[in-house]
């Protein structure tokens, strides 16, 4: 629940991605340029900048590492999209041919790296997939399916199955299922056979743009956020799902992700990630914020009970309650100073996340596996026993910050908070 | 005049706070072009519904909110003609000058005396509450500069008057 480190690293980042050792990180400064940082792991470091990735020629949106083969993709809105392959110590592109017309907004590895889609501007989705021939990624579109620019991807645990998120409100779910990409029994999902570009649920839940789509580990629940400040969970995906959407009272949220197949965390525009769990029906709350300031100022500290109590509701109150003095700005004394736009879980990768983070906790998993496939199945039944989850995540924001959060006292603080 | 004008502004500050959640948006339209939705217009489904925040019928604030651009159009108090004038003459002066003030719009809205454009930029460059905060601060200082102004044109006028009339005595 606290903040383990926070590292400025630009004037403004617009994405972030972590390698699978956590050694690197790769950050997108706000311009068309990916640079690639060695994360140290005590608290106070200063990360180095080893790699700069020279390709696109404008604003680079999205970047996904991925944690096996160790492949960088990295979607700009100059349309085009690049796959990065370490040799010999420099990063090497290889051309994605997109064919898209419009700007690529996100982009995301498939569980199993041979695939990875690129959500854009063109009101489509692109699944890409290698051509060993020609030595490049070529695409499938699926075309005609949303209204609006598509703002998200999340794929499905099991390889197959793809949800969007769009500026028409609404949240997607395909199939991206390639015949010879894909093993012909992966064919077979929760909604029967399917076919590549079928449309396979369409969700119209929020009210406003819908942003951060995320499926839970096991690809049960899938969460999304909407501009209209709501978060909505869906149980059972499948043929007859269950729905249930939040309304918040503070600024919408940008992006989510599950910490374990019960928990949440969702952060946005209030600059302060929230902590949502599921109880035992499957009912989902929201539990606390996680940022709880900065540490105030010293006469707070060492004031009355009340003095104290006051301190943290005033906190707390967001950039609202304190109106009643117009000509003070309110700053905000949370660690990020500006919008969140992206959280990615370290520690989901397994085992080496204490090689960058104070190792105060083993890390979520002993398992040491080459393999991420093989990896991320053998955490699943670990997170359903419901003691271990994703201690750490890091959040990125339009501050230039990178935020690293332990939440690996979260268990005993809602334990506590239930009494 | 104090006890409505608090409640106004504050109304608008808590306004901008919620609409200021702007984020960068290509268009969907033209490739390679990343341009403020709320002045082309372009796709319906980017636009959200503008807000109109009235203190009477004289001053009225408006603001209208797309995905990655916000306008903020003002309509300064114009009691008579002399206030008029001035008003026009002032923000017309300011107007002309819009690129030192970064979010200032050159012309403003039909209807409005000043527009600001605040895009997705702006918030990455700027502090969200301290651009909130110029906004709010400009709409106070705009109403204290007209009516100094006046008063001032008027002081002056009573002098020149009555150095005018001192040859007839």
């Amino acid at each position: 629940m606290a903040v383990v480190s926070s590292h400025q690293l630009a004037q403004c980042i617009s994405c972030h991605a972590w390698n699978a050792d956590l050694s690197m990180v790769a950050v997108c400064p706000n311009n068309n340029e990916v640079h690639i940082y060695k994360a140290l792991s005590f608290t106070d470091s200063i990360w180095d900048r080893v790699h700069v990735l020279r390709k696109h020629d404008q604003l680079v949106s999205s970047i996904d590492w991925a944690p096996e083969s160790n492949y960088i993709v990295t979607a700009s809105h100059d349309r085009n999209s690049y796959v990065w392959n370490l040799e010999q110590d420099e990063w090497q592109p290889t051309l994605v041919i997109l064919r898209l017309n419009r700007a690529a907004i996100s982009v995301k590895w498939s569980p199993k790296e041979n695939k990875f889609a690129v959500a854009s501007g063109a009101k489509s989705i692109c699944v890409c997939y290698y051509e060993q021939d020609n030595n490049w990624w070529v695409s499938k579109i699926i075309r005609k399916k949303h209204n609006s620019t598509v703002t998200n991807i999340s794929w499905h645990p099991n390889n197959v199955l793809l949800a969007t998120t769009s500026t028409d409100c609404k949240c997607r779910v395909f199939s991206a299922y390639i015949k010879g990409v894909d093993a012909r029994t992966d064919a077979e999902t929760a909604f029967g056979e399917v076919k590549f570009g079928e449309q396979l649920m369409q969700l119209d839940l929020a009210m406003g743009w819908a942003f951060g789509v995320k499926w839970s580990p096991s690809g049960k629940t899938l969460t999304y956020v909407g501009h209209d400040s709501t978060i909505h969970f869906i149980g059972d995906v499948g043929p007859s799902p269950i729905a249930q959407t939040l309304a918040l009272r503070d600024l919408p949220l940008r992006d989510v992700l599950f910490l374990s197949e019960r928990r949440i965390v969702a952060a946005g525009f209030d600059c302060n990630p929230i902590l949502f769990e599921a109880d035992n029906q499957g009912t989902w709350n929201l539990i606390r914020f996680l940022d709880e300031g900065k540490l105030p100022p010293a006469e707070t500290k060492t004031g009355t009970q009340f003095l104290e109590a006051f301190g943290k509701f005033h906190g707390q109150a967001k950039h609202g309650n304190n109106i009643e003095i117009v000509e003070s700005s309110n700053i905000s004394n949370t660690h990020h100073e500006n919008c969140i736009t992206s959280l990615r879980p370290p520690s989901k990768l397994g085992d080496d996340a204490h090689k960058i983070l104070p190792s105060k906790e083993p890390p979520c998993s002993k398992v040491s596996s080459s393999s991420k496939f093989q990896l991320q199945r053998m955490i699943a039944p670990l997170l359903s026993r419901g003691d271990k989850e994703v201690h750490y995540f890091s959040t990125s924001g339009l501050d230039g910050k990178i935020i690293i959060w332990d939440v690996s006292n979260i268990s005993e603080f809602v334990s506590r908070l239930r009494l | 005049m104090a006890n409505t004008l608090r409640p106004y502004l504050t109304c608008i500050r808590n306004t901008l706070t919620a609409a200021m959640c702007l984020q960068n948006f290509p268009c969907q339209e033209v490739e390679r072009h990343n341009k403020p939705e709320v002045e082309f217009k372009t796709s319906p489904e980017l636009l959200l519904n503008p807000v109109l925040i009235c203190r009477n019928e004289a001053e009225k604030c408006l603001i209208e909110t797309s995905i990655n651009s916000l306008r903020i159009s003002i309509k300064v108090k114009q009691a008579d003609e002399l206030e008029n004038i001035l008003a026009k003459k002032f923000l017309r002066f300011l107007s002309m000058r819009a690129e030192s003030f970064e979010v200032l719009r050159r012309k403003p809205v039909q209807g409005y005396d000043i527009s600001f454009l605040i895009t997705n930029y702006h918030c990455e460059e700027m502090n969200k509450s301290k651009l909130i905060d110029f906004i709010v601060q400009f709409m106070e200082d705009i109403d204290k500069e007209i009516s100094e102004l006046k008063l001032s044109v008027n002081t002056r006028g009573r002098l020149v008057a009555t150095e005018f009339f001192k040859q007839f005595t």
